[in-house]
């Protein structure tokens, strides 16, 4: 078969294709690494919804962790004491890190209260001190066997006060760019 | 190759504005036009089109890497001088690149010929990896097409894959960014991110207007966060002419499609190819315009012509055709090898390159020589003709 076996659609179902100024705050989104419930609770004040986010990051960081032979070499990206021994259910039992904190993603309505549901996902970090998240958390097509790609994180994201823009666009046309 | 008139899906607009299709009209004039399709053989896509793309794509990059080591292409290409180091260093660290369109003339017969290559701002993606898969399907369901029809077009998930595989080099925060008026640009920003959001990756809208820059030089989104990837559905060379443009070369913003793909978005890779591999059979003979009379059998592009615009073609008899529109500095010529006519209608292919891999076809359609914005997006099938022969 030369065609796609499926062709889904995330968000466009719904989300308006046009931006403006005002709408910005109906997609907005809360994304925070938290290293523990209590740190979650703390910044979100919805402690249900941390145990939950909790709870499942915990669950999927089997399944999600990447996957070494032996302590050794998964020590050698995780650090000393950080991994331990797992099993995939069939009997196969390999060496992961130890998950050491978790994502919580939520969508927040215009009025800045946070919408019904959540993504979560677990977080580790490798021996140089870096955050790192399963890469296919949202379930893509080809998701590998053998644990998932790791995707670094920016825990603390760069701020920069900004002194001007509209300094990109000018040459835009209404259509034309596409060629 | 054939054309075949079909009925199209009595509600395929309602279907459209399911899925946030908005632009299937463009300024009152039909874009999606499913009252046609085109019909071809395994083999015709297969040898006639995935193969030479794949191939013209391998033969591209090898140019990139003799480009950035010369400044006389450099110059021949009309790469401002301060963004040289920056392409080749962007080159050289192999940032990462998302996709590309190769635009051939073909009509089943003879080998396709290169039109050029759209390696920077493609656009027809949506309704080719989407909606054209969804036309399939419908249509199948129907029972108007064959069964066992296909289609050339594995784009989605060659998208999401090639998201997936360059998750860990794009930098966060990252955010797809169009210009904010055009309705098109703006829908194919949103299905690639849905894409890249199925990949796993987070990323945001922006619109390319919106763009911050900071005292320190570099560029930020609404919130004052300074943006880690901006996939910028908007010319390279745009981009450098404009007032944020100088700082590009030491913002620390990572691009996609990255610097050096206005190496490959240039038409003067067209020549640049054609005297690496002069006589290739997808390839028209091409050189660098010298500005004279146009002789005939030959057609002149600008170096950075986009949507059919500022195109002077002079038939082989004589007849002169051309087209106005905003672009001009250098030129090259191509020789003129004018589109196929089925039924008084020019199909132009543009075959989509996701990551390194050709993955399926989008064909507009237009009345005239030179395809425009005015062209209609028509869809087409994988049909095999009837095997009787083999049974004789």
């Amino acid at each position: 078969m030369k065609r796609s076996k499926t062709a889904a659609l995330l968000l466009m179902s719904t989300a308006p294709l046009l931006l403006t100024a005002c709408d910005r705050s109906e997609s907005a989104s809360r994304e925070g690494l938290y290293t523990s419930v209590e740190a979650c609770v703390a910044q979100t004040n919805d402690r249900d919804t941390c145990q939950q986010a909790f709870a499942k990051a915990q669950q999927d960081a089997t399944a999600t962790a990447p996957r070494f032979a032996n302590r050794k070499a998964c020590e050698a990206s995780y650090g000393k004491e950080q991994c331990a021994e797992r099993s995939d259910g069939a009997s196969h039992s390999f060496f992961g890190p130890l998950m050491t904190g978790f994502f919580l993603s939520q969508m927040m309505s215009r009025n800045g209260v946070a919408a019904n549901g959540f993504n979560s996902a677990p977080a580790f970090r490798d021996s140089n001190g870096g955050w790192q998240r399963p890469a296919t958390g949202a379930g893509g097509v080809y998701r590998g066997g053998a644990g998932t790609a790791m995707v670094p994180v920016n825990a603390t994201p760069n701020r920069a006060v900004t002194v001007s823009r509209s300094g990109f666009g000018s040459s835009g046309s209404s259509r034309g760019i596409g060629g | 190759m054939r054309r075949v008139v079909t009925t199209a899906r009595p509600d395929w607009r309602a279907k459209a504005a399911e899925c946030g299709f908005g632009f299937h009209t463009i300024d009152d004039a039909p874009y999606w036009d499913e009252s046609a399709y085109y019909a071809f053989t395994l083999r015709e896509i297969e040898h006639g089109l995935e193969a030479p793309s794949e191939e013209l794509h391998a033969m591209a990059l090898d140019m990139v890497e003799r480009i950035v080591g010369s400044e006389r292409h450099m110059q021949q290409l009309a790469i401002p001088e301060p963004y040289r180091d920056w392409i080749a260093q962007s080159w050289r660290q192999r940032d990462p690149h998302l996709y590309g369109r190769l635009d051939f003339a073909y009509d089943g017969t003879g080998p396709a010929k290169l039109y050029e290559l759209n390696y920077d701002t493609p656009t027809s993606l949506f309704e080719a990896a989407f909606f054209q898969w969804q036309w399939l399907e419908d249509q199948l369901a129907r029972g108007q097409l064959p069964a066992g029809s296909d289609q050339f077009n594995s784009i989605y998930e060659s998208l999401v894959e090639a998201f997936g595989t360059i998750a860990r080099r794009i930098a966060r925060p990252f955010h797809f960014a169009a210009v904010r008026a055009s309705a098109e640009d703006q829908g194919t920003v949103a299905y690639l991110r849905d894409c890249a959001l199925q990949a796993g990756i987070d990323c945001g809208l922006l619109a390319i207007e919106d763009i911050g820059l900071s005292e320190d030089g570099r560029f930020t989104d609404l919130d004052d966060q300074v943006i880690g990837c901006l996939f910028k559905l908007y010319p390279l060379e745009d981009l450098f002419r404009e007032s944020f443009g100088a700082y590009l070369p030491r913002a620390g913003l990572q691009l996609i499609e990255p610097p050096w793909k206005a190496l490959l978005s240039n038409k003067g890779i067209l020549p640049l190819l054609w005297e690496a591999h002069p006589g290739h059979p997808n390839l028209l003979p091409a050189m660098f315009d010298d500005g004279g009379e146009l002789p005939r059998g030959w057609v002149r592009k600008p170096l950075h012509s986009r949507e059919g615009a500022n195109i002077a073609m002079r038939l082989d008899d004589g007849r002169q055709l051309a087209t106005g529109g905003p672009y001009d500095g250098p030129c090259i010529r191509q020789a003129c090898h004018p589109l196929p006519a089925f039924d008084g209608h020019h199909p132009l292919l543009g075959s989509w390159v996701v990551g390194d891999r050709a993955c399926g076809i989008g064909i507009r359609e237009d009345s005239t020589l030179i395809t425009q914005d005015s062209a209609r997006f028509v869809p087409h099938a994988i049909i095999e003709e009837a095997r009787g022969v083999l049974i004789a």
